[in-house]
């Protein structure tokens, strides 16, 4: 490994308030938040990705699989929102159902990659040795490689459908969640607060679960809100190359491979797709960007 | 400075052997799939894939299977491809080096230029928005950066070829590449926006670092020192400062070649370019194993290569960097 002795004198970024501890998490993190209008804008654009997944049957005007020969090709209307696909379905229900499969997708991923990845994290963090070392080299192998050669390997293995994304995705999800925990245990254990509550004598895994857990929560979220977006970006950039999602299914990835070819002359039937997935990762983006950015500068570029 | 090189020299091959036999156990070990049977298409009798099986020695233990084909590979032998096969009859495809020298030149150029415009865009924005910090300028290409990370690459390559279309009826050439030499303005027009698009997608996270580290760099005694001495202000950002935020700027100059690398299969599946990238996008659809084999073995080389000169730069960037 190539080290630096002696780096140029670490000028502190503007950025870099102190929050005061005693506001409730909320204030400490709602007030910087308010101000900030990139911040702003990923969280309206979050909420509403959210309320479309979970109302997607109450407000979608079509069924999103039902095909219609009397209105294929149509262009964004009062009747269809978005207009209709080459098959005549309506586009902005197929939106709104998409809303629901990219989200459950980046759910899946959490559960299967990014929880078990923020444990490894915390346990390699605070408990370091040789666990530590294991995780953080396999980390930096993971993080070297392109994800998409290593979907495709895995594709060639078992064949396209959405267990070989799950799988490389929640890998890249756990190391990403590992590394990004780590980090953060590593500064919290030499806090005051976790002296206090060892002093009492309370056992470690005590002090992990009550005291450490609750004060890393926003951290968990930066890292969340970027699992999102390479889940998103994942999921859309296979169903586009027609390796995900079956056919038919309606997904994000899939209306912009199947409105390529008609595209020129309807450009609708990829443009409103194609800006539901941009609009998707740019708010899980701004989303991790600004919580970061208020929580801790110093942890720019860990995920 | 040597013997670091030697060393981690030596682990370039101890890296490639890993990598190639869990890519070869990945892609052979797992049940149900039967490489026979992606050859020999649908309705092919027992007899035939028996055949086939053993006259391409896919009857014999995965382990002497792997052996015999990191020989060959050592060798310079990359093997043959699977899908072929079947078409012409023979037990084996076109010899995969061939097909890999004959492509090698598309997408090399085609991330090479992706490339050049990513560090062009990171590295200038990125430094300008460090010197205007806080600016109109400054939230510009931070907003400019996350947006460049947000929108997949294949939503702006699809929106390149139908806009124009659509609305001025020009039409972006696709596949069919044509030497710069041969006919220099089909080149650019082939081959500029689709390197302009790469080149956005490519520099968010360098726009990002150089920026940070300039504004650290920029806050430093020497660059006061300079500043002090009546230095110009290019002179000042892009000879002492510049160089100070070098090895940080390096290595995310290393994350954006993998970036565009990994990126290259989506581009050129999308506009058809008969590079690497696409045959690995179009020997995974076919389940041609020993080409996925191959082409994985050709990314992790390319990556381990990548990081080792990014490692080894940052001493000539910084004399004070030393290997241990």
């Amino acid at each position: 490994m190539a080290t630096i002795a002696g780096r140029p004198a670490a000028a502190a970024d503007a950025m870099s308030w102190e929050i005061p501890r005693d506001k409730p998490l909320l204030v400490r993190v709602g007030r910087p938040w308010l101000r900030n209008p990139a911040g702003l804008i990923g969280l309206i654009i979050v909420a509403v990705v959210v309320f479309l997944a979970i109302a997607g049957p109450y407000i979608s005007p079509y069924d999103p699989r039902q095909l219609d020969a009397q209105s294929r090709f149509q262009t964004p209307s009062g009747e269809h929102w978005f207009g209709t696909t080459q098959f005549g379905q309506d586009i902005f229900s197929r939106i709104v159902y998409g809303a629901r499969l990219s989200l459950g997708f980046g759910f899946a991923i959490t559960i299967v990659g990014f929880i078990p990845g923020t444990i490894l994290g915390i346990v390699s963090g605070y408990f370091g040795r040789w666990v530590d070392y294991l995780i953080q080299r396999s980390a930096e192998a993971w993080g070297s490689f392109p994800l998409l050669p290593i979907l495709l390997t895995l594709i060639a293995a078992i064949g396209p459908g959405l267990k070989a994304i799950i799988i490389v995705v929640a890998i890249s999800a756990l190391f990403s969640g590992s590394r990004l925990l780590r980090a953060v245990a590593l500064i919290e254990k030499h806090k005051d607060y976790v002296l206090a509550a060892r002093s009492t004598g309370a056992t470690e895994l005590r002090v992990v679960v009550r005291h450490v857990l609750p004060n890393i929560m926003p951290y968990i979220l930066v890292g969340l809100s970027s699992v999102f977006a390479v889940a998103v970006l994942a999921e859309a950039t296979l169903s586009f190359l027609g390796l995900g999602l079956e056919q038919g299914e309606p997904g994000w990835g899939i209306d912009l491979a199947q409105g390529r070819q008609r595209a020129a002359e309807y450009p609708h039937l990829v443009i409103f797709p194609g800006l539901a997935i941009s609009l998707a990762v740019l708010g899980f983006n701004l989303l991790g960007d600004t919580l970061r950015d208020i929580l801790d500068p110093r942890l720019r570029g860990t995920t | 400075m040597l013997r670091y090189t030697l060393r981690r020299l030596a682990w370039l091959p101890i890296i490639l052997f890993g990598v190639s036999a869990i890519a070869f156990f990945v892609l052979r070990a797992i049940p149900g799939q039967d490489p026979a049977a992606a050859i020999a298409g649908q309705g092919a009798t027992e007899v035939q894939l028996e055949r086939i099986r053993s006259d391409l020695g896919l009857q014999r233990p995965v382990v002497v299977q792997y052996f015999d084909w990191l020989g060959n590979l050592v060798r310079g032998d990359f093997g043959h491809e699977f899908k072929t096969a079947s078409s012409t009859g023979a037990t084996s495809g076109l010899p995969i080096r061939e097909q890999f020298m004959e492509r090698f030149p598309e997408s090399f150029q085609i991330i090479f230029l992706g490339l050049f415009f990513s560090v062009v865009f990171g590295i200038s924005f990125g430094i300008l928005s460090a010197m205007h910090r806080n600016s109109p300028i400054d939230y510009f290409v931070r907003f400019f950066a996350v947006l460049a990370s947000s929108i997949p690459e294949f939503f702006l390559l699809t929106l390149m070829i139908i806009l124009p279309l659509y609305f001025w009826n020009y039409s972006q050439p696709v596949g069919g590449y044509v030497p710069f030499y041969d006919n220099p303005m089909h080149y650019i027009r082939l081959m500029l926006p689709p390197a302009l698009i790469i080149g956005v997608g490519g520099s968010a996270g360098l726009m990002r670092l150089t920026r940070t580290t300039m504004l650290e760099v920029l806050l430093s005694d020497y660059v006061r020192t300079a500043r002090a001495k009546g230095l110009r202000q290019h002179t000042v950002v892009l000879s002492h400062a510049l160089r100070n935020a070098g090895t940080p700027i390096v290595t995310a100059v290393g994350t954006a070649f993998i970036a565009v690398f990994g990126g290259s299969i989506i581009v050129e599946s999308v506009l058809s370019i008969q590079g690497l990238g696409q045959w690995f996008f179009i020997s995974t659809l076919a389940r041609d194993l020993p080409v996925v084999q191959f082409l994985t073995v050709y990314t992790a080389f390319i990556v381990v290569l990548v990081n080792l000169t990014v490692d080894l730069s940052y001493g000539f960037i910084d004399p004070r960097v030393r290997y241990s």
